[in-house]
């Protein structure tokens, strides 16, 4: 039987990709024109771009978006990294455990998690209570599920007993083997986990609005901010955010699709 | 205490970040949120009064409702539409299939603050589409009032689409051509196929991208808060309200509030499971 494309089928395509692309393509030709008052816009500028890159404030924000994206990604991936360890070579029976754990966070999305967070800490003394080691550590718990199963699902692809076993053969320590012949293995798979855990810490707004607020300034929260104040300028703020989201994801399906061609390959 | 046994537990160290992290950040607030609902506000001792008042007052009984309605509805919606657009990708061309998956993934990264701000330079009160609609006078475009519960249901179904379609673009590749020549031997008709035959087997994996739709409602946040502020009734919303915000805070009630939300989110994955069981149990 031959696949010939319907036209029903083509029009339900095009009405479901416009009304998609529609409230995104707005924003982005509201940030470029300064008036819009009838169906066109009128007075083409790039002068909200020009503005947000001269504010320092801007900038000071993304750089924090980043950063606080960065650091639990980096923790996280570490700590499942080392579970992993233990668990392929040394007590494969607390896996179903650790899976528990891991997929506990599904259940206390964002703003639970950080109600239990706060409610937990927030008036305790010492470095329990700084916001920014709060917001790291759930951070953390947000990510988990998907570092553990991006991971384990890289490493599930290796032959990791065998491997080891070799190099124990020719004199190479458990420990050296795992960390200097089957991570670097892991490596795309380890680098595409952690990019899109960094997209969705990327994207956080609640989490952060309710641990940190107004005392430590990410991207959204600068949007958010903005968003009173002027139309053009926030729609111009959520283009680069776009933008830089897009970018990593497309780097991360890039590295994926050629580790899975990697993967039939050998 | 022999030294080989101690260097033999030495790799349980590598066990010791995690679990510190799950402890810290996540068993511990658990624990927390659960026995801070049944304390008393600002002080200790076990009562109920933080429930009674969620299940008596309108406020909450409205939040409870008004967050289960648009959580069943966007995600219903969302899979018809979804149901419809993987059907007409399937039977599209690859290359047609994979500018509609391009689209899918970029539109899916599109959410929260965001996704908020676009609607209201759409169809907000000043919106374009509203000014549109003012001007040549289109009745329904004019009139759409985006800051009620039916406008945020629009933005929600907006987020929706990408991640169900992506969710069942692969389902549909799992149906197979000789079941509708089969039927069609059999002297059945298209919608025969379609009721009798590819539904029921999409079925479990139907469910599936239901449930996960559905806690990604419930939990949405960024969208609903920069729409309408502390102006709706919404579970995340007075949660979030309990903690920051110029309202009076009251830990112990939004631990209270957090765990009904907590309680609908673990319901609403067991229901599907079950289901899901039921589905495939007919069959396997």
């Amino acid at each position: 039987m031959k696949t010939k494309t319907h036209v029903w089928d083509v029009i339900i395509l095009l009405l479901i990709a416009a009304f998609l692309i529609l409230p995104l393509a707005l924003t982005f030709f509201y940030s470029v024109f300064t008036q819009w008052t009838d169906i066109l816009p009128t007075g083409f500028t790039l002068s909200f771009y020009a503005g947000i890159f001269s504010d320092g404030a801007f900038i000071n924000s993304l750089l924090r978006s980043i950063i606080i994206s960065f650091v639990p990604v980096v923790i996280c991936t570490i700590s499942i990294l080392l579970v992993l360890y233990v668990i392929t070579l040394y007590v494969p029976k607390m896996e179903k455990y650790i899976e528990i754990l891991c997929n506990i966070p599904y259940a206390i999305q964002g703003v639970i998690l950080a109600a239990g967070v706060i409610s937990l800490y927030s008036g305790k003394p010492g470095f329990l209570s700084n916001r920014i080691f709060l917001l790291v550590g759930a951070y953390c718990i947000i990510i988990l599920p998907y570092v553990f199963r991006g991971l384990k699902n890289t490493i599930g692809a290796l032959n990791v007993q065998c491997v080891i076993e070799a190099a124990q053969v020719l004199g190479c320590s458990k420990f050296h083997a795992f960390f200097s012949i089957v991570i670097p293995q892991m490596k795309r798979g380890i680098v595409s986990t952690m990019m899109l855990a960094f997209t969705m810490l990327f994207a956080d707004f609640v989490v952060v609005n309710m641990i940190a607020g107004s005392s430590f300034r990410t991207a959204g929260i600068y949007l958010y901010q903005t968003m009173s104040k002027s139309g053009q300028t926030s729609s111009a703020i959520i283009v680069i955010l776009f933008i830089t989201t897009l970018i990593i994801s497309t780097l991360t399906m890039i590295i994926q699709n050629k580790q899975t061609v990697k993967g039939r390959k050998s | 205490m022999n030294n080989s046994l101690k260097k033999s537990r030495l790799y349980l160290l590598g066990l010791l970040p995690f679990f510190l992290i799950a402890f810290l950040f996540e068993i511990l607030p658990l624990a927390n949120i659960v026995v801070e609902s049944f304390s008393k506000t600002g002080g200790n001792g076990f009562t109920l009064e933080h429930f009674f008042k969620i299940f008596t007052t309108r406020l909450y009984q409205q939040s409870i409702f008004n967050s289960l309605w648009i959580s069943i509805f966007s995600a219903f919606i969302g899979i018809v539409i979804a149901f419809l657009g993987a059907k007409a990708a399937n039977a599209a061309s690859i290359k047609i299939r994979n500018i509609f998956t391009s689209v899918l993934n970029i539109t899916s990264n599109f959410a929260g603050v965001p996704l908020a701000f676009a609607f209201m330079i759409l169809l907000g009160n000043v919106g374009i589409l509203t000014l549109i609609g003012k001007n040549y006078g289109i009745g329904f475009l004019a009139d759409f009032d985006l800051y009620t519960i039916n406008g945020l249901l629009l933005t929600y179904i907006y987020f929706q689409i990408p991640l169900a379609t992506l969710l069942m673009l692969p389902i549909f590749g799992g149906l197979k051509k000789e079941w509708k020549e089969a039927v069609g031997i059999l002297g059945g008709n298209s919608f025969h196929y379609w009721f009798k035959v590819a539904i029921p087997s999409l079925l479990p994996s139907i469910l599936g991208t239901f449930s996960v739709l559905f806690a990604n409602s419930l939990a949405a946040y960024g969208t609903a808060y920069a729409l309408l502020s502390n102006n709706i009734a919404l579970l995340p919303i007075r949660i979030s309200q309990q903690y920051v915000g110029e309202v009076v805070q009251n830990q112990e009630f939004g631990c209270a509030l957090s765990l009904v939300m907590m309680a609908l989110m673990v319901l609403s994955i067991l229901i599907t499971n079950k289901l899901q069981k039921r589905a495939t149990g007919g069959r396997s």
